[in-house]
């Protein structure tokens, strides 16, 4: 069909590289653009600069030594990605972990949601070319690494949980981190909220662009914030609950505006219920072991599966699926990820057509990359 | 008497013509001397502002406050490689730069700076048609920066250079009719309207009170052209890398850097000087360079907070206001301008 159009306009069309080297791509998206005048008339992603075969090392490691691979996928909700890999090889090993190990799991993944949220919401303002809101998200984000910094020693990359449980039980100090940092952070995420949009500009750049279709996003995998800014209520929290999601009582934000400043709201919206869940989460959390006996230390190497499993989890950015295969032997026969960077990723072919320059930055920015996911 | 007679009659021992040269040549070197105290000054103010908006502290390590760091990027700067890129225009690409401190600086030897203690008047040069040659200096600088995207050979730089071509011609038809409103309001009360000392000496009420709108659209128009956010689509850092100014490095590049923040100084020192009264202040004539260092100070940060806060508007928008609405204001303003003049003589 591009080759038909191509025929009738008579004129060429400007060839332009963005990335991977660009300032506007995060990480090292390459953006392979054709341009008539200002208007993008076609757009091809090309991914792989950030490949470093997670998948295949997972499965020359034992399983309690993939979870590192993990953290360096969604490099900035490194939880997510630990809960999401040990939901399934706690699966597969029969390992379950104790009912406090659950709740705390819930708190860390919450925070760590909030945390590449506000990290996508000053990258996106940076797209924009507004310079401030980035700094305020990123004074907020650095409290809750202060809070992983304390509980697990790092502050990105945590490897804080564990087959059977999680590395070392919350403490006083922790928990009064956390409930200091609920008490203060809604308010802070009003201001960073109204930074945005009380500005006319920031309004008229999102608003009705990039219309994302529901068929549209169906058709291409998409998930996460960006299928529910599309009017879907879909959110692997809800509709198939795991940890103990199924006890908490939060919203699932969905738009029916389908456009930037509907995903732009969902995030946000995404952020507040974050912190209802984590308020929830601290009163709630039960006494009890933090570690099931069975994945003692000693023995975590030993620890042998046998069959297939696939979990899926809500990531910051969609729908994150882990499937191994286990062959009876101390590694996994087969790691394979869905990432949801990777499909929502796809969709910028589809809503980078007849667009403006500015307007594929913008799109782009609000699709959320992160590209040790969607490399992997 | 403005400092180039001075400078004249302090030679005229010498013939007429050596004396001339030789003011010429000293107030050259006084004009980039002023120019680069101005840059310093606003490139370390712009820093720590932004710093503090930003919830930073900004430069602190090179001298005291960090306020040697610009001597250090500076430094920095010049002993960068200047790397030319291959299938360039090379002369072209090489001039490109200086025609952009040119411009600046020719800009700065027009305006009137008003009377300072014992030193008498600072101003460079008089001149009967100063607003027209002041409105040609400025309209240099963006020919040195289309010069540099077309003659780098880069695409990024070509886009750069015909957003700004496109912005240029959008924003400095408002702006020119809005200066016209104030020379017609000027002759009223000057023989020599055009000439920018009398246009500032003839406000007895700051033009920027009747003139609210054309204010404003010379303002916008003048952000417009110093070309930082939210019009700075022609180098846009998300968009276009950095515009027509990317493949430029070391001193060339800081020739462009230079250019961007002498701009900001430029068009808030002219909205303060044609707006807001200028050297005119509440008492005492003899201190007028400090009322307009001032009243140029407090626009430079309203510049640098709208610069921090809002994102940047997108060309096509940014065309559709420059013609659809603030053309059609300034000319209303210009009318209004004519009924003031003609009715109140104010």
């Amino acid at each position: 069909m591009i080759q038909e159009e191509k025929k009738n306009d008579s004129r060429e069309w400007t060839e332009l590289n963005m990335g991977p080297q660009h300032p506007s791509t995060h990480g090292v998206l390459r953006l392979k653009i054709k341009l008539d005048g200002e208007t993008v008339k076609e757009v091809e992603p090309i991914i792989g600069y950030l490949h470093r075969n997670a998948e295949k090392i997972c499965e020359l490691d034992y399983y309690c030594d993939s979870l590192i691979y993990f953290d360096r996928m969604d490099y900035v909700a490194a939880m997510n990605m630990e809960v999401g890999y040990l939901e399934a090889a706690e699966k597969l090993l029969g390992i379950p972990p104790p009912e406090r190990a659950k709740w705390i799991r819930v708190i860390m993944a919450e925070l760590s949601r909030i945390a590449a949220h506000l990290v996508w919401a000053g990258a996106f303002g940076l797209d924009l070319g507004m310079l401030s809101p980035f700094f305020y998200c990123f004074v907020q984000r650095e409290k809750i690494l202060r809070i992983f910094t304390e509980i697990s020693g790092s502050r990105q990359e945590t490897n804080y949980m564990s087959i059977g449980g999680v590395y070392q039980d919350i403490n006083e100090n922790i928990i009064y981190m956390i409930d200091e940092f609920t008490k203060e952070f809604p308010d802070k995420l009003e201001e960073i909220f109204n930074a945005f949009v009380k500005n006319d500009i920031f309004m008229s750049r999102n608003k009705g662009i990039g219309i994302l279709e529901p068929e549209v996003a169906i058709n291409y995998g998409v998930t996460g914030p960006m299928l529910r800014a599309s009017g879907i209520e879909y959110d692997v929290r809800k509709a198939e609950p795991y940890l103990v999601y199924d006890q908490l009582n939060f919203d699932i934000p969905v738009s029916y505006k389908k456009d930037n400043l509907a995903r732009f709201l969902v995030r946000f919206e995404e952020m507040r219920q974050s912190v209802r869940i984590i308020k929830q989460a601290i009163k709630k959390i039960p006494d009890g072991p933090y570690f099931n006996p069975k994945a003692k230390k000693s023995l975590m190497i030993r620890l042998r599966g046998e069959g297939e499993v696939y979990a899926r989890t809500e990531s910051p950015k969609g729908e994150f699926g882990v499937y191994l295969v286990g062959d009876g032997g101390v590694k996994p026969y087969r790691v394979r990820v869905r990432s949801p960077s990777l499909k929502n990723l796809s969709v910028i072919r589809h809503l980078g057509k007849d667009v403006l320059i500015a307007d594929l930055i913008a799109i782009s920015g609000t699709i959320d990359l992160v590209f040790g996911e969607v490399d992997r | 008497m403005d400092v180039l007679t001075r400078l004249a009659h302090f030679f005229a021992p010498l013939t007429h013509y050596i004396a001339y040269i030789l003011a010429y040549l000293f107030e050259s070197i006084f004009l980039v001397i002023f120019v680069t105290i101005v840059l310093v000054f606003m490139i370390y103010l712009f820093r720590k502002y932004m710093a503090r908006v930003q919830l930073r502290i900004g430069p602190n390590r090179v001298g005291k406050f960090g306020m040697l760091q610009l001597m250090a990027d500076g430094l920095k700067l010049a002993g960068k490689e200047s790397i030319l890129p291959k299938g360039r225009d090379d002369l072209p690409f090489r001039i490109a730069p200086l025609i952009v401190f040119i411009g600046l600086v020719m800009s700065f030897a027009l305006l009137p700076y008003g009377d300072f203690y014992w030193i008498g008047s600072l101003t460079i040069t008089h001149s009967n048609v100063s607003v027209i040659l002041l409105f040609a200096a400025i309209a240099i600088m963006p020919i040195g920066e289309i010069l540099a995207g077309v003659s780098s050979r880069n695409k990024y730089a070509i886009l750069g250079a015909l957003r700004g071509v496109a912005k240029d011609v959008s924003f400095e038809v408002p702006m020119m009719i809005s200066v016209l409103a104030l020379v017609m309001m000027a002759s009223a009360r000057t023989a020599e309207p055009l000439n920018l000392s009398d246009l500032v000496s003839s406000q007895i009420i700051p033009f920027g009170i009747p003139e609210v709108i054309g204010l404003l659209v010379f303002f916008i128009s003048m952000i417009a052209r110093a070309s930082y956010s939210p019009f700075d689509m022609g180098e846009s850092d998300s968009e276009l890398v950095s515009g027509h100014s990317t493949e430029y490095s070391g001193m060339r590049f800081g020739m462009f850097y230079m250019g961007l923040f002498g701009s900001i100084f430029l068009s808030s020192m002219m909205v303060s000087l044609l707006y807001l009264g200028g050297y005119n202040g509440p008492f005492s004539s003899d201190a007028g360079f400090i009322f307009l260092l001032i009243k140029t100070v407090i626009l430079v940060l309203v510049a640098f907070t709208v610069w921090l806060s809002v994102p940047r508007i997108r060309i096509d928008r940014f065309v559709n206001m420059g013609w659809k609405y603030l053309l059609p204001i300034s000319i209303i303003n210009l009318i209004i301008a004519g009924i003031i003049t003609l009715g109140v003589g104010l």
